[in-house]
């Protein structure tokens, strides 16, 4: 180390801002790399272990090898977009307007924030929610406020969304397909969130990544097909799921024309700019046949049915089976002494297998009344399996964790 | 004449402008290719039906007044104040006031007028040639061996290691790929996630004008106090005694852009040497963009990070872009002391949370291209600048000389025309020249108005046919 660098850490970590201060680091992250070290079988993580379509991949090595690695906004995108939410939802969109293009989901999320969140301002979120959602929040200096979902089917008690409703709350935050439960919020659940943000004059800020994974027949619908709604919904979403592309890093807001261009300025200061060749493989990637969804979901549903039989023959409780997304939510069963982060690092040691556990996607109101250890105890119960994996990596799972099985064919890591 | 009609119900409007030609004004901003400020209005009243009859005085961007009636849109908050279609206010004050300084950027503008008339773009920073084919080809390999999942959120592992060997190269700084070294959706994010990750609101930060416009406005909105230096005509040196003055304790950090994007000024060792003390005496952190590193021309390029006592305090930041003519790839760094890469990682997670993970297996090949292709780059920019230069003195130009980036300042003065923007606008419609106006990268557009900003990023074919369009044309 060059004997120049004298550092001074104390003082160095007050250099960083407050709200970086308040922020912790990715868990998932974290998992990921023991995971990488004990070289454990990921079903941390949420991406697939299988190749992108190939008519994808092709489209962004032709666009590369034509040139289009300038800055550039693809216009076709928002066309494109306009065109799917009309077949999908039934929404109209003006695509001169209405979209803004961004690195990624996160992006558009993080972007949609800093566009509408003064600090102060407070931001209901469902619980269990995907972490990074509150720590945009914070960095906004807005202020989470979080309504628990109920186990064990998560399903959303209007009156604990109504109670949380203040003067101060600017925007509710809907992700749906749900992440980590693959919950699909119902129709009634959706009249209820819409009816609140109508009444009471808030933003709804929707996640609709896994918009395109859904099983059983169910269709995913989007908050802003309610009445009152589309006027004051920012829909984000992106290409990483659908076309199991998470490493490209696009995605777009979809909101109303003031909304989408502030949107549109805050990326132009955070980025300026999406990944050129990306942008254009993503025209050929929305304009894929209706069968190319099909297959997805079909092969989807297919992994989720093999996972739930797996894990549940193991013994983990599965009352709720995902509806959409590709995490399953397993409890421990009753009988284990161990909490799940417990039980997780001791899944990579013992069978080399890594999930997260569930802790990491509850959270707590600082300001609440509510809270309760005994009733909470749940948030300890949850591990998230990620399932968007090959057939060779989920049986492999099955044989590892069959090596480590009692008598009664349950799974033991003691 | 001067009318506004009401276009849509969703607020977009028409305008007139004074040279009788039709304008798209967007009510909120974006892509607008002129836009109307609303300064102040009349009494009004939502009419039960037709248009709304409302005089309002608007100011054009560039200072031009005209009155009209139409739609009253707030331009810089967003705020609508009424449009027809609506039954109520709702769409007001939903916008967040970190906006509220926000300016529209000058490069859409430009852009979309020198397509209108075909001019020839000296405009924005952006090669109109394509990268190495050896770095093209990384990516495409990477897309087709599967790398098209999440890499790691602070960069490719291969990627940061490339980094921090070509750090070594450049400055003889060992640092730590794995703690010293994030990758970023190229420099922009890297500045955004530093801003937003080690600033607070009422933080004080220096920054010498002319600067990128992009500085001023995630400055903002991380809600910092700005103070701003000028650099001046005709070597655009450091002001040492207004740095003196304007530092203190109470300074929490100070930008420096160089090779400088406009001026092409490249910071000499004693001013650099200069700034080290100042902020070490004054505790505050240093954030230094240096995407273009790799054109400087006629001077030495310095790390201020490679400066004694400074590594700790500073944020070094870089991209593929610039030096590989792969503006649109968005993979940039920042390279930091532990404790500073902590702050701008965080933020980096939560608003980008990682980076193109083929176009970075790309960058890990053009970080370890041989010495040769920064050899050639340099030689092929060093002959479109003497090309540029000498081509606009002989059109009449004062030049000021650059050392480094793709970028030359001229003085536009000997031509007649009252400020940069207005001259701008005249080379693209009659010249079918487009260069950027300078007042936007100062906080005083009064200092900034005699200068204006060509590129030289071009091919030279290019080049050459700009002079000449305004050798034939443009007269003294």
């Amino acid at each position: 180390m060059n004997s120049d660098r004298v550092i001074r850490k104390e003082e160095m970590e007050g250099k960083l801002s407050r709200a970086a201060k308040k922020l912790t680091s990715s868990p998932i992250q974290e998992l990921s790399h023991l995971a990488q070290r004990c070289n454990a079988i990921n079903l941390a993580e949420g991406f697939p272990d299988f190749p992108a379509p190939i008519h994808i991949k092709n489209a962004a090595v032709s666009a590369i090898n034509s040139d289009f690695n300038q800055y550039r906004h693809v216009q076709g995108i928002c066309q494109h977009l306009a065109k799917m939410v009309k077949e999908m939802h039934g929404l109209d969109i003006d695509p001169l307007t209405d979209v803004a293009i961004s690195c990624g989901q996160t992006e558009a999320f993080a972007a949609s924030i800093f566009a509408t969140i003064d600090p102060g301002d407070e931001v209901i979120l469902f619980d269990p929610s995907y972490e990074t959602y509150q720590g945009c929040v914070t960095m906004a200096g807005g202020v989470p406020i979080h309504v628990p979902l109920d186990p064990p089917l998560w399903s959303l008690d209007p009156s604990k969304l109504l109670r949380s409703i203040t003067e101060r709350t600017k925007a509710i935050i809907l992700n749906s397909p749900h992440n980590p439960t693959g919950k699909v919020f119902t129709k009634d659940e959706l009249e209820t969130i819409a009816g609140a943000c109508c009444s009471r004059n808030c933003l709804a800020i929707t996640d609709e990544v896994y918009e395109h994974i859904t099983y059983d027949n169910q269709k995913h619908i989007s908050l802003a097909t309610f009445p009152g709604m589309q006027e004051r919904t920012i829909i984000t979403s992106s290409l990483s799921k659908t076309f199991s592309v998470t490493g490209w890093r696009v995605g777009w807001a979809i909101a109303p024309a003031s909304i989408a261009s502030a949107i549109r300025n805050i990326h132009i200061i955070v980025t300026d700019s999406a990944p050129a060749p990306f942008q254009e493989a993503a025209l050929t990637a929305l304009r894929s046949p209706p069968e190319y969804f099909e297959t997805l979901r079909r092969e989807y549903q297919s992994k989720r049915d093999y996972t739930i039989k797996l894990l549940a023959g193991v013994g983990f409780k599965i009352q709720f089976i995902p509806q959409g997304s590709f995490f399953l939510f397993a409890e421990l069963p009753d009988d284990c002494p161990l909490s799940d982060v417990e039980f997780v690092k001791k899944l990579i040691l013992k069978a080399g297998v890594v999930a997260v556990p569930g802790q990491g996607f509850f959270h707590t109101n600082l300001s609440s009344d509510e809270v309760s250890n005994a009733s909470c105890n749940y948030q300890k119960r949850y591990i998230r399996f990620a399932f968007c994996k090959s057939e060779a990596t989920l049986s492999a799972v099955s044989e590892k964790l069959g090596k480590l099985l009692d008598t009664e064919g349950r799974l033991a890591l003691h | 004449m001067r009318r506004v009609e009401q276009h849509k119900w969703d607020c977009k409007f028409f305008m007139f402008g004074n040279w009788n030609e039709w304008y798209l004004a967007q009510g909120y901003g974006g892509n607008a290719t002129s836009f109307v400020q609303v300064r102040q209005q009349r009494q009004w009243q939502p009419p039960q039906r037709g248009w709304l009859k409302c005089n309002v005085d608007a100011d054009f961007h560039n200072g031009e007044t005209i009155t009209s009636r139409g739609l009253c849109i707030r331009y810089d908050t967003g705020q609508l104040i009424y449009a027809r279609g609506f039954s109520s206010l709702l769409l007001c004050n939903l916008v967040a006031k970190r906006l509220e300084k926000f300016r529209p950027t000058i490069f859409t503008q430009m852009s979309m007028l020198a397509i209108k008339h075909e001019a020839i773009s000296l405009g924005q920073g952006c090669p109109n040639f394509d990268g190495p084919e050896f770095v093209k080809e990384a990516a495409i390999q990477a897309i087709r061996d599967g790398k098209n999942q999440y890499p790691r959120g602070y960069g490719v592992p291969d990627l940061n290691v490339a980094i921090a060997e070509r750090f070594k190269k450049d400055t003889g700084l060992i640092v730590d790929p794995d703690n010293e070294v994030t990758v970023t959706t190229g420099c922009t994010e890297a500045i955004a996630a530093t801003v937003l990750g080690l600033i607070n609101p009422g933080d004080e930060v220096i920054l010498f004008a002319p600067f990128y416009d992009s500085y001023n406005a995630t400055l903002s909105m991380a809600g910092a106090n700005i103070k701003s230096i000028t650099l001046c005509p005709p070597d655009f040196a450091v002001p040492i005694e207004e740095l003196k003055s304007n530092i203190s304790k109470n300074t929490r950090a100070i930008l420096i852009n160089t090779p400088h994007n406009p001026t092409g000024k490249i910071f000499t060792r004693e001013e650099l040497n200069t700034i080290a003390s100042l902020c070490i005496e004054n505790d505050v952190l240093v954030f230094t963009d240096e995407v273009y590193d790799k054109l400087a021309f006629d001077m030495e390029h310095i790390s201020i990070a490679s400066l004694p006592g400074m590594f700790e305090r500073t944020v070094t930041m870089n991209s593929l872009g610039k030096s590989f003519s792969l503006t649109g790839w968005k993979v940039g760094w920042a390279i930091a002391p532990p404790h500073l890469t902590w702050g701008l990682r965080l933020a980096h997670t939560f608003i980008n949370f990682s980076t193109a993970n083929p176009l970075q297996c790309g960058a890990v090949a053009a970080l370890r291209a041989p010495d040769s292709y920064f050899v050639e780059l340099k030689k092929d920019y060093i002959a479109k600048r003497a090309i540029l230069v000498e081509g606009l003195k002989s059109v009449g130009f004062k030049v000021f000389p650059s050392n480094g980036t793709f970028f030359v300042l001229a003085d536009h003065t000997p031509f007649g025309m009252e400020n940069d923007v207005v001259f701008c606008k005249y080379l693209t419609k009659e010249i079918g020249v487009a260069a950027i106006p300078s007042s936007v990268f100062y906080f005083n557009p009064e200092e900034g108005k005699n200068l204006v900003r060509f590129a030289f990023c071009k091919d030279e074919e290019t080049i050459k046919a700009a002079i000449e369009r305004m050798k034939k044309k443009l007269k003294k």
